[in-house]
């Protein structure tokens, strides 16, 4: 099976959730994606340029992962959007596991959308090594539907693409869902049906389609992060401090789980790979405190802080500094819990095989306020462990260290000037331990033309944060 | 003078370096597009006032924004920054511009 991409439909194993000829893109279950699939050797890294001292349009860079290869761990191409100040952010594919029934769908196009921008890009990447922008959807068609500042994206079942929205057409609340068609990427309109009580502040989602659940999270309205954190905002009440229950297949709102002052700015939500399983995490990036959430007897919905960072005394700094917990993946054995601490300078690694009751298993500090290692291979990390990708065999974690270009500017600034960097560590998921892999640097400083900040990583063939299964 | 005729203002741009670039902008054109068409490298995102990464400071002069500044708050507003991306000049003007103002602007909350 090639390395970078899906089994072939002749390759494609067979499973038995009441569909034998299953013949989509993906993998039939976590696990197969875990132990069928080869190791990882291209990356695919949003990296941005917006709020850099050299002005220049966003790319999608093309990093060289494999260890045999005479460019192993250099940034290999660059796809260049075709206007400046998008703020490539996150993105996703046109398909992944969830489609296993979609006979004929390939996981071949990224959606890659501009965050301030609102343009959506279409990248073809049947070529894991060549991609190509081959459509885009521009502001002006998305500002149509009353939305703006694209962010999560995933497909689902029945052939659509849904994206969460952060704001309405003047960049502010309500946000809502876009969907857009997974064959010819026009824009089909909302995805929600019935918001009832929400009040449309959002940010990312995850789905169980097997449990009709999706989850969404809270950031701000974009007027309000977009120009930068300004703690006057928080005690205005204007970040979020709630997640959201839905109705998956009403598409109706069903419950908000308010976290007040333990969940502060609840940003990436990861629910339990295997599909049988009613519960997951979010990250709440203010408050630095883990949460998991998980489905009661009676239906509804309920939380526990599970991890809680600790503000830490700087110097330099009026007030404790909050560990921002950033980013947050699940192995796709459900075993492991990575997160990032994105002020503080560390990223951590939680056994979570009893997700109620986590377990500190190890720590990586690299940059950030706290770090003692401040440089790999000389090169000075510039900004803190943010976006995280595990491999699909969980034995290697790559992160970028780059949140986004406002608050780059106001708490690392020297992203500005330099760019950001990509790491790796090794993971003994056996031994419960990680370890930083020195040898491993993308130095986004050198990237072609200016120096880039980079943000979401992704392999071809599927990842840790890209596959919901049926 | 009919609005035809109306060469509009001079605005001056200077950057962190103290390099400046002058260009002239016709009435309500913005101050972001004004660059563009001159081939001057100005910072922007969003276009449309909600963003803040175009934020400039304004130096002397008077500009008038012609989308409500969404991104800024009153205060940063009474200091004199603006949105070049959705600000026109109603004077001949000067303004600081660069990457580095949007945090100038909003500040580092705890350091």
């Amino acid at each position: 099976m090639s390395t970078d991409q899906s089994p072939s439909k002749d390759e494609q194993p067979t499973h038995d959730h009441d569909h034998e000829d299953a013949d989509g893109p993906g993998y039939p279950t976590p696990a197969a994606m875990r132990t069928e699939s080869e190791r990882e050797k291209t990356a695919y890294v949003m990296a941005l340029r917006v709020g850099m001292e050299t002005d220049g349009k966003d790319f999608v860079g093309v990093v060289d992962l494999d260890p045999e290869s005479e460019t192993y761990s250099e940034l290999i191409d660059t796809v260049e959007m075709p206007n400046k100040g998008d703020e490539l952010h996150h993105f996703g594919w046109n398909a992944c596991s969830s489609s296993c029934h979609a006979e004929g769908l390939a996981r071949q196009y990224l959606v890659v959308p501009g965050q301030r921008s609102s343009r959506i890009h279409i990248i073809d990447a049947e070529d894991p090594r060549d991609p190509e922008i081959v459509t885009v959807i521009e502001p002006e068609e998305v500002f149509e539907y009353d939305l703006s500042a694209p962010h999560t994206v995933h497909c689902v079942p029945d052939g659509k693409i849904v994206i969460s929205m952060l704001g309405n057409a003047d960049g502010e609340l309500p946000g809502g869902f876009l969907q857009l068609d997974q064959e010819d990427f026009t824009i089909d309109g909302r995805w929600e049906n019935d918001t009832g009580e929400w009040e449309g502040m959002h940010y990312d989602y995850w789905y169980q389609p097997r449990h009709d659940v999706l989850v969404s999270t809270e950031w701000a309205a974009p007027n309000t992060y977009y120009p930068g954190f300004d703690l006057e905002d928080v005690e205005a009440g204007n970040y979020g401090d709630s997640i959201h229950i839905w109705d998956w297949s009403e598409k109706r709102h069903e419950q908000t789980l308010e976290f007040g002052e333990e969940g502060r700015i609840p940003l990436e939500v990861r629910m339990s790979h295997n599909p049988e399983e009613t519960q997951g995490y979010v990250g709440a990036g203010l408050s630095s405190n883990i949460i998991h959430f998980y489905e009661t007897d009676d239906g509804t919905w309920d939380w526990d802080v599970v991890i809680e960072e600790k503000a830490r005394e700087h110097d330099d700094w009026d007030m404790p500094v909050p560990s921002l917990v950033t980013d947050t993946l699940l192995s796709l054995d459900d075993q492991y819990l990575f997160y990032s601490n994105w002020l503080h300078g560390n990223l951590r690694m939680y056994d979570v095989s009893d997700m109620g009751n986590p377990r500190l298993v190890d720590t990586i500090w690299a940059g950030g306020l706290f770090g003692d290692r401040q440089e790999v291979q000389g090169t000075n990390i510039r900004g803190s462990p943010q976006m995280l990708q595990l491999s699909r065999d969980g034995r290697r974690l790559y992160w970028t260290t780059s949140l986004f270009s406002s608050w780059d500017n106001q708490f690392f600034p020297e992203i500005a000037e330099e760019g950001s960097v990509m790491l790796k560590a090794d993971v003994y998921p056996d031994e419960g331990r990680m370890e930083l892999d020195e040898e491993f640097l993308v130095d986004f400083g050198d990237a072609p033309g200016s120096p880039a900040r980079a943000h979401e990583i992704r392999w071809p063939g599927g990842d840790c944060t890209s596959d919901v299964w049926r | 003078m009919t609005a035809c005729d109306d060469p509009g203002h001079v605005v001056e741009l200077r950057d962190a370096d103290g390099a400046v670039d002058s260009l002239q902008i016709p009435p309500g054109e913005s101050i972001v597009d004004a660059a563009e068409s001159a081939g001057i490298d100005l910072p922007y995102g969003c276009l449309y006032g909600a963003c803040g990464t175009c934020t400039a400071r304004l130096l002397e002069g008077r500009c008038r924004h012609l989308e409500p500044p969404r991104a800024l708050k009153d205060d940063v507003l009474e200091d004199g920054y603006v949105l070049a991306c959705v600000a026109t000049p109603e004077t001949d003007c000067t303004l600081r511009v660069g990457h580095d103002i949007q945090a100038e602007a909003i500040g580092t909350p705890w350091r």
